[in-house]
């Protein structure tokens, strides 16, 4: 299938478990200028589950609705992110035997390949959202083009992605209801690593993209996704523990949480007593810092704690056998840290603590300052991950638009 | 367990033993096996249904062994078939036959898993319905009070002192020779309502000022902290009990700090006695209820009727409210068999440094 061209205005829609945000741009050179931006407080999410349609609907449309009056644009398609559990990643590999008459691979032997491995059925129920590209094989060593080139065994891998289907209608018929069309979906954690990870990086890096509700990780290695994942733990689970340790409603905790909180415990911050207003009025009350830093250091570090076992899980799955150390050799750029948790203080070192790598908070790269922050990372990162992925990464499944239009009579 | 809470327990208190499992009845202790039809002495297997038919099959000899007692205080571990499926029962049967039941109720550790978890959280609820108070201890609340490397044969024991301590304190509260001394009535006047939130607190002191110790340790007590557990209480059950040396102007201060942290604004008995075998050391318990108010507009919840008893004890003591915070009432989400929505310092059973 052809790509279709890139459209000259790109509308991009991220719905997380606290905000929803979305942004439009005005694609010139390859690049997007932000025409408009919007974000709202998210509706009708619970842990990244959608709990209430009708909230999460009304509160789409307000933020897409923002981004059209801003912009004075009608927006017609619009790419949405995945994130969270819901969204099911493994490998799928498809090989073909390269015919013995001269040896060498053609175009057809490529495709061929690429059939086989499309062939797979996903799990009953579930649907393809996306293949991306992981390194072709021939006789076991990575080429980047196998055409013309001399083997026996040619092997290509996709990184597929599945969604339960009634999942996956309602998402797009939250869309729909508007008369936008989705143009495409994708996935949440590759959008982050886009927008804060370069090329250079993608060589070998974790990025890992701790939200309110989920943390989803993707590693790149040699360029290509190797594998990604969600645990579904965030920034929520950090205010729940102290609100529950301290006996504080949400807000509270919350707000402790940003002035006060660190992604470490030290001693030292035993001895020091906060207020939670700082006035000392009526209603003011001391807590001990040390609280604060021992609750959440522990669910940090346990959090990034299950992405280190869940990316071992998943590489093991993907090498049988074979003893995958998650270490600098492997990933030279270490942790890429984003998404709004990543902005409590220390996470980054906590997450070096955790992994024995080097990490860094990942900031995304765009013009616009505003959105120069760990937490638009997701959005930002979409927009990015639209231009970039136009031909060559996402791959739709055959006849997925076809699907989708008798799923949904576009 | 019972083995060696019976140990610690005064000799006015008469202890039996009920299991499944034959093999963990002692010889010589008054026992009761229950179920000898249906498992034949080898245990439920975790089943709860199984552990239900056990108890209702011994129907008879619970009756007899309940028979003009005025107090029962059933302690049961929750999780396994037997006390899951028994507890409710057992406590059902003991209110019938006229005693006032209490229930300590151990919650499984988090490390136990989803099934475990699943079936103590319904055994609480149907628990709370059958018997006047019921206590929740959480396992995991209790590993707090012990430092991380300390060997797991002294978590275990710290979870016996708990609710040893407790015994110990209501037991000496109804023996003879208590300085105030009062009647197993004022015990069921203050659990007169089913399902009503029960708070209990237990603390040590020793030493000078070994009572405001004693009641600073029982306001700190990780029962009474724990998450979504009652903060304040209309009435309270104060016993003090000290050595020789205690005197009544300590007991009294010792109260004092208790109503100041758990209310008792409605009743307060108060009961002081003093036991020579305790030395300098001082002992507080408190148990706690609020009745119902009368006046709150009860919320009709959907799915459940507005006089559904159950109600309340979903709203205070069922393992959601009580350990999940602002994610109670949503499902629990596993990893590696523990919820992790319960927080990671309950779960890894870290000791929070003290509040300033």
């Amino acid at each position: 299938m052809t790509p279709k061209p890139l459209p000259s205005l790109i509308a991009v829609i991220d719905i997380g478990t606290h905000k929803t945000a979305s942004l439009l741009g005005q694609i010139i050179d390859g690049k997007a200028r932000m025409l408009s931006f919007s974000e709202r407080r998210t509706d009708g999410v619970v842990k990244g589950t959608v709990t209430d349609l009708e909230k999460l609907t009304q509160c789409v449309h307000e933020v897409v609705n923002d981004i059209e009056r801003g912009s004075g644009r009608a927006v017609e398609q619009i790419y949405l992110s995945l994130s969270g559990p819901a969204a099911e990643g493994e490998r799928v590999k498809g090989f073909v035997a390269v015919p013995a008459h001269d040896g060498k691979v053609t175009a057809k032997d490529v495709a061929d390949a690429i059939a086989s491995a499309k062939r797979l059925e996903p799990p009953s129920g579930r649907t393809t959202i996306l293949y991306m590209r992981q390194p072709t094989m021939l006789d076991n060593r990575p080429v980047s083009n196998p055409v013309g080139m001399a083997g026996k065994r040619l092997e290509v891998n996709f990184w597929r992605v599945t969604m339960e289907e009634g999942n996956m209608r309602m998402r797009v018929g939250m869309v729909n209801g508007m008369s936008i069309k989705v143009r495409d979906f994708i996935l949440a954690s590759h959008a982050a690593a886009c927008a804060t990870a370069s090329d250079a990086d993608k060589q070998g890096v974790l990025v890992i993209d701790m939200g309110a509700g989920t943390t989803d990780w993707i590693l790149y290695y040699k360029e290509h996704i190797l594998c990604a994942g969600s645990i579904p733990v965030g920034g929520e689970h950090l205010t729940n523990d102290l609100s529950v340790a301290l006996r504080i409603s949400r807000e509270t905790a919350e707000d402790l949480k940003l002035r006060f909180g660190s992604a470490m415990h030290r001693d030292n911050d035993v001895n020091q007593t906060i207020w939670k207003d700082g006035d000392k009025g009526v209603g003011d009350q001391q807590f001990n810092r040390g609280t604060i830093t021992q609750v959440l250091s522990l669910r940090y570090q346990e959090t990034i704690e299950f992405v280190r076992k869940d990316v071992l899980r998943r590489l093991e799955a993907i090498f049988p056998g074979h003893a995958v150390k998650l270490d600098q050799n492997m990933i030279p750029s270490g942790v890429i840290l984003t998404g709004g948790s990543a902005s409590l203080a220390d996470a980054a070192e906590a997450v070096q603590l955790v992994t024995g790598l080097s990490a860094r908070v990942g900031v995304p790269n765009f013009e616009n300052e505003s959105l120069q922050k760990p937490e638009y990372a997701g959005v930002v990162g979409l927009m990015t991950a639209a231009i970039t992925d136009a031909p060559p990464l996402v791959r739709r499944p055959r006849g997925f638009l076809d699907q989708l239009k008798e799923l949904f009579r576009l | 367990m019972v083995t060696r809470l019976s140990a610690q327990l005064p000799s006015e208190v008469a202890v039996a033993l009920l299991d499944t499992d034959a093999r963990s009845l002692p010889a010589g202790a008054a026992t009761l096996q229950l179920g000898r039809a249906q498992t034949r002495g080898m245990g439920t297997g975790g089943e709860a249904a199984l552990g239900l038919v056990s108890a209702e099959s011994e129907e008879a000899a619970l009756r007899r062994l309940f028979a003009g007692v005025p107090v029962v205080v059933l302690v049961t571990g929750l999780g396994g078939g037997t006390g899951s499926g028994a507890a409710a029962v057992v406590a059902g049967l003991a209110a019938e036959c006229g005693a006032t039941v209490l229930s300590f109720a151990t919650m499984p550790f988090s490390h136990e898993g989803e099934r475990r978890m699943r079936q103590a959280n319904d055994a609480t609820v149907k628990l709370g319905q059958k018997c006047h108070g019921l206590v929740v201890v959480h396992n995991d609340l209790l590993l707090q009070q012990v430092s991380p490397d300390a060997p797991l044969s002294e978590s275990f024991a710290a979870a016996d002192n708990w609710v040893g301590g407790a015994l110990r304190g209501l037991a000496s509260a109804f023996a003879p020779g208590a300085l105030i001394a009062v009647d197993p009535a004022a015990l069921r006047s203050l659990l007169s309502t089913p399902g009503s939130p029960t708070l209990f607190a237990y603390g040590v002191g020793q030493g000078e000022g070994a009572a405001m110790k004693a009641a600073r340790a029982a306001c700190d007590c990780p029962l009474a902290h724990a998450p979504g557990a009652v903060a304040k209480v209309a009435s309270l059950f104060v016993t003090v009990a000290g050595g020789p040396a205690m005197t009544s102007t300590e007991a009294f201060e010792a109260v004092g700090a208790v109503r100041t942290r758990f209310g008792g604004e409605t009743s307060t008995v108060l009961c002081a006695r003093i036991d020579p075998s305790l030395g300098d050391r001082i002992e507080v318990s408190v148990l706690g209820a609020s009745l119902p108010a009368p006046k709150a507009p009860t919320k009709p919840k959907k799915g459940a009727k507005a006089d559904d008893p159950a109600q309340p004890i979903f709203e205070f003591a069922t393992e959601e409210s009580m350990r999940r915070g602002l994610f109670g009432g949503t499902p629990m989400t596993f990893i590696d068999g523990q919820d992790v929505d319960v927080p990671a310092y309950i779960r890894k059973a870290v000791r929070l440094p003290p509040a300033p």
